[in-house]
């Protein structure tokens, strides 16, 4: 790795994510390869790569939604399951089905069910938490809006409104600026700041680069491979881009292709394109 | 026998005298068609928001030969085979759906069709060969017979008489849907709606989806009888897909669902009585009607509420 | 993957057992009958037969065909809708003259049918709800009318009503020469308009979006293509039954889809399935008095699926389990070849005969192991036996050597490993300590042209990530 991660700051507590040596494959395409990543507690970290790079299918292994075919996930030093009430998530706003009969605060009120435990109801303390929630991201006003009569901003806000519900100490967000208005984009950039000040670490998938050194403290760039990982400053070169935009590593990701097809379909051809 | 489609509408035949002379037969049918389709209506409102309306559809027609097989091994009618075998075959078809989807690069729908057809055939062909040691006919199990219903096993409780069986049997089921559905609704709430999200809040969005099938297998075995395996999946959707047209609110559309399986159970006996047809194909046709007329006239979305709103504000716009 | 295949084997296990007792069933009605009525049937002396076995076919034929589109459209369960939607007009048509004529029975269901689909899409249309009950609420509440109906009808005091119930499960020998006649012109127009429009729908099949900005009128095409589909699924209905007659439009489709890459073999290939499960159902239900045909044309056609399923060349379980069994052992013996190269290397590339013990602590196995392991290179044609004084039987002290083809496969192995490293630790920044593990694997799969062009990114390395040498590409072939 070009700039491993050079963090001595928490070396009491564990690290609120470490990634050793991780490889995804879905069933015949293989998405993340030899992944390596340790993030320090109380960063912002940008996960930012072309299409496909396997930014979101990062995210989903860390919460243990796919399986992954070698190496390991630790949350603050324990495997996923075990941290599960310590993250909370921001999935991609088109993974939801928007008809769904449920208004904004049916949905922030989820945040809270991992607290709950199993045959509770959420109680009066739970609702007020996620009306709070709501204001933070002044939706508060929508609250029994049935979600599809949000626009685009709105329904991201609920979203972010629902994971701060959660109450985490790490957040993971999928894409959580796709398909939003500018003052939507400033809100959510204040809370982001906000989370990191009260020492939460954030996740962030991002796809636009010109805002990335603004918004991240740290940038993981990610295709396929961990392309560069560290300080913005450090890992926000021209080369480094070129490496992770580039395509120079086709070789990379044709070998990888044509071995997962071999070992799921006994395929015989070589190294089919 | 008579000359005509349409008998002539009598309102004392069809609406008073069912209830006046045979009170008691009237009772039981109409309450056992509540159970039944509150029951289905309960449980689908879960089955439509996770598009399984399909999966229902294959499952409750491949727990035929389920339930035959279960009929020829143990040689009775009892419930405990029958159910066992309804749930053995609901688990084998979802489970036959899953690896085919897996194992090659055919669609999920044409899994599903493949399946419950294969399991479906079956059953016919298990029925009409050993017809002389089955007593499930299967018309019946086409149509499923309400009107049979006061003429079942009587059950007893302590020495009392409390009900026909299949009623009762339903109505535990009943029971258990509404205590499953208090303890687990929020699970059920969020695995529907966000799986990712429920994986994240610890929540398996895997065991709720088959514990819901389970019980989906349950809920159409104990119904059959009643509505016959195709009707039953009228029963599952009808309810929950009229409520959603009207609230946006899952508790709110349960609560309607169960009203309208009211409607369905009293109508549609009524229509049955005026028409001698299939009692269970009458609440069908009552279910159908009145989804139309939400469908049409449904107070915020209907298709005619917003065609006059829309002509309204015209007029009030224009000068 | 191997857990779905074993799942399948399993449940196939549990299918097998009513269809065994069933069979013993036909067994002890009376032997003699069974084989008098499979000979009368294969004489096609009886006119009956022949009406029901050309219906069949015909049908078949028809559903395969137009199945396919339904198929590749994701669309299958719209022809299971469609088969339930059409039983009121079924009744309608009945009520029209009292009586089968299967013109009226054929209007009246194809109006249901297509109304019952236009529905559908309205549904879609103009309210939240999804598909799939959309398509549930069609299907149940247009058959529960078509219950209300038959119910009704068998009540009434009008003339012949015993051929009603044959449209639940389906009876070929109903099926009459009027019936016969209707199939084969729905064939022919079926035959005529996919000619005619095949590349129309082969493009709204794959692109929809793409087939309107080409101009096509993608609703016409689509509805045109309903309505065929429910010609074929009205026709069918007699022989097949309401609810079976849409595992006919999916089985022998799906199947096809199997077996093929193109869409017209595809349709080529679903219509000989759909013929050939009418001809096995029409068969099969002969053989008995109360057999109803419908259900043994599904168990026919998913027959034909599951052969597919399990045999088809390109996609089968069976033969993907062999090219993976295969695969497997091709890779042991690179790993020995590998090993043997190690060997070499260790002795400065001094020497070239070893012993199996030797082998058997550079690989990390048992000396039986090797045995095989060397066994398994001789036969190959990768080395060969120094002593063949003990027989088939080797001590740890038994020599070996590569043979020359051995040799060069053991150096490409070797290469491939350590360009593989090198690529990943100089290209794609991977530490030394990742790339060991990877490189294992990734040996094994690296075609010629793969290993040209990373020779090619890295300029022809000559040493690898931990200082050992590459063999180099024109030592290696000659």
């Amino acid at each position: 790795m070009q700039s491993s991660s050079t963090t001595q700051t928490n070396s009491k507590s564990a690290a609120p994510l470490e990634v050793h040596d991780l490889t995804v494959a879905y069933t015949k395409r293989p998405v993340l390869y030899g992944i390596d990543l340790k993030v320090p507690k109380g960063s912002i970290v940008g996960v930012v790569g072309p299409n496909g790079a396997g930014k979101s299918t990062l995210i989903k292994a860390i919460m243990g939604l796919l399986p992954v075919s070698s190496g390991w996930i630790k949350v603050f030093g324990k495997p996923f399951k075990k941290a599960v009430t310590r993250i909370g998530y921001v999935p991609q706003r088109e993974s939801v089905d928007w008809d769904f009969p449920v208004n904004a605060l049916d949905v922030v009120l989820m945040g809270r069910y991992g607290r709950l435990g199993p045959f509770k109801r959420p109680s009066k303390a739970d609702k007020e938490i996620a009306m709070s929630c709501l204001e933070k991201v002044k939706m508060t006003s929508y609250a029994t809006r049935q979600i599809s009569n949000l626009s685009g901003g709105q329904q991201q806000r609920v979203f972010l409104a629902r994971a701060l519900a959660q109450e985490s100490d790490l957040y993971l967000m999928d894409e959580p600026f796709v398909g939003v208005d500018a003052t939507t984009e400033a809100a959510i950039i204040e809370i982001l700041r906000e989370l990191q000040a009260q020492g939460k670490t954030l996740i962030v998938v991002h796809h636009d680069l010109t805002t990335a050194p603004e918004y991240f403290d740290r940038i993981l760039l990610l295709n396929m491979r961990v392309v560069a990982y560290g300080k913005t400053a450090d890992v926000f070169t021209f080369e480094n881009l070129q490496n992770a935009y580039g395509g120079r590593l086709s070789i990379l990701s044709e070998v990888a292709l044509s071995r997962a097809r071999k070992k799921f379909d006994g395929d015989t051809r070589d190294n089919v394109g | 026998m008579r000359e005509h489609f349409f008998p002539d509408f009598d309102w004392h035949t069809v609406f008073v005298q069912p209830w006046a002379e045979y009170g008691d037969n009237s009772f039981w049918i109409v309450l056992m068609g509540f159970l039944v389709s509150g029951t289905c209506g309960l449980v689908g409102c879960f089955v439509i928001l996770r598009r399984m309306a399909l999966v229902g559809d294959a499952i409750s027609h491949s727990l035929l030969p389920g339930i035959t097989i279960a009929f020829l091994l143990t040689n009775s009618r009892d419930t405990l085979p029958m159910m066992l075998g309804a749930i053995a075959a609901g688990i084998t078809t979802v489970v036959l759906i899953e690896a085919i989807r897996h194992s090659s690069r055919i669609k999920p729908d044409a899994a599903i069709g493949i399946v419950f057809s294969s399991l479906f055939a079956i059953g016919i062909i298990l029925i009409s060969v050993f017809a002389d040691k089955i007593d499930l006919d299967a018309e019946c199990v086409l149509y499923g017979e309400l009107g049979f219903i006061p003429l079942q096993d009587i059950a007893m409780l302590g020495g009392v008489e409390i009900g026909p069986e299949p009623v009762i049997r339903m109505a535990i089921i009943a029971v258990i849907a509404i205590g499953l559905l208090i303890a687990f609704f929020k699970e059920m709430l969020v695995t529907s709606f966000d799986p990712g999200l429920a994986a994240s809040l610890g929540i398996n969005p895997t065991r709720y989806q088959y514990g819901l099938t389970l019980f989906l297998s349950v809920v159409i075995v104990s119904s059959f009888e009643s509505v016959g395996v195709v009707l039953v999946i009228a029963m599952i959707i009808f309810p929950g897909a009229t409520a959603l047209l009207i609230t946006d609110r899952l508790p709110k559309a349960i609560w309607l669902s169960i009203l309208f399986s009211l409607l369905y159970a009293v109508l549609g006996f009524h229509l049955a009585t005026w028409l001698e047809a299939s009692i269970a194909g009458g609440m069908t046709v009552i279910a159908g009607f009145i989804f139309g007329l939400v469908w049409m006239a449904a107070p915020k979305r209907g298709l005619l509420t917003k065609l006059v709103k829309r002509s309204f504000k015209r007029e009030t716009t224009s000068p | 993957m191997n857990r779905a295949g074993k799942q399948i084997l399993f449940t196939l296990a549990l299918l097998a057992l009513p269809i065994l007792a069933h069979a013993a069933k036909i067994g002890d009605i009376s032997e003699t009958s069974w084989t008098e009525q499979a000979i009368d049937f294969f004489s096609f002396q009886q006119p009956i037969i022949r009406t029901a076995l050309i219906g069949t076919l015909l049908i078949g034929f028809c559903c395969g065909i137009l199945g396919s589109f339904l198929v590749v459209r994701k669309l299958s369960l719209l022809g299971d809708t469609l088969s339930h939607a059409v039983l009121p007009g079924v009744a309608m048509g009945f009520l029209w003259n009292a009586s089968k004529d299967p013109w009226a029975i054929f209007v009246g269901a194809t109006a249901a049918g297509i109304l019952g689909v236009a529905l559908v899409g309205w549904i879609k249309q103009t309210t939240h709800l999804k598909e799939d009950s959309a398509m549930g609420m069609v299907l149940a509440g247009f058959y529960g009318v078509g219950i209300c109906m038959t119910t009704v009808i068998q009540n009434l005091a009008m003339g012949n009503k015993s051929g009603l119930d044959k449209f639940f499960f389906g009876q070929a020998a109903a099926l009459s020469s009027g019936d016969i006649r209707l199939l084969g012109i729905i064939s022919l127009i079926t035959v005529v308009v996919i000619l005619l429009f095949y590349k129309e729908f082969l493009v709204i099949s794959f692109d929809i979006g793409f087939a309107q900005a080409l101009g096509m009128p993608v609703k016409i095409l689509h509805y045109a293509l309903m309505a065929l589909l429910t010609f074929a699924v009205v026709v069918s209905l007699q022989a097949v039954g309401v609810v079976l007659v849409s595992a006919l439009l999916i089985t022998p489709a799906a199947a096809a889809f199997l077996l093929t890459d193109r869409m017209h073999w595809m349709l080529v290939l679903a219509a000989v399935f759909g013929m050939l499960s009418g001809a096995i159902g029409a068969f099969v239900s002969y053989l008995s008095n109360n057999l109803p045909t419908g259900p043994f044309i599904v168990l026919g056609a998913t027959s034909i699926f599951l052969l597919a399923l399990l045999f088809g060349p390109r996609h089968g379980l069976l033969p993907k389990i062999l090219r993976r069994r295969k695969q497997r052992k091709r890779i042991a013996l690179e790993n020995t070849l590998k090993a043997v190269f190690h060997l070499n290397e260790n002795s400065q590339f001094t020497k070239r005969a070893f012993e199996a013990g030797k082998l058997a602590t550079e690989r990390n196995a048992s000396l039986h192991e090797t045995e095989a392991e060397i066994r398994n290179l001789v036969k190959a044609g990768m080395a060969l036996r120094l002593d063949t004084a003990n027989g088939t039987k080797m001590s740890g002290k038994a020599q070996f050597e590569l043979t020359k083809p051995g040799w060069y496969r053991a150096c490409e192995i070797v290469r491939n490993h350590r360009l593989w490293e090198l690529y990943l630790t100089n290209a794609a920044q991977y530490q030394t300590d990742h790339v060991h593990d990877d490189a294992e694997d990734t040996e094994h799969h690296l075609g010629e042209d793969i290993v040209l062009r990373i020779e090619a990114r890295l300029k022809n390395p000559i040493h690898d990530p931990h200082g050992k040498l590459i063999p180099n590409r024109d030592a290696i072939k000659p």
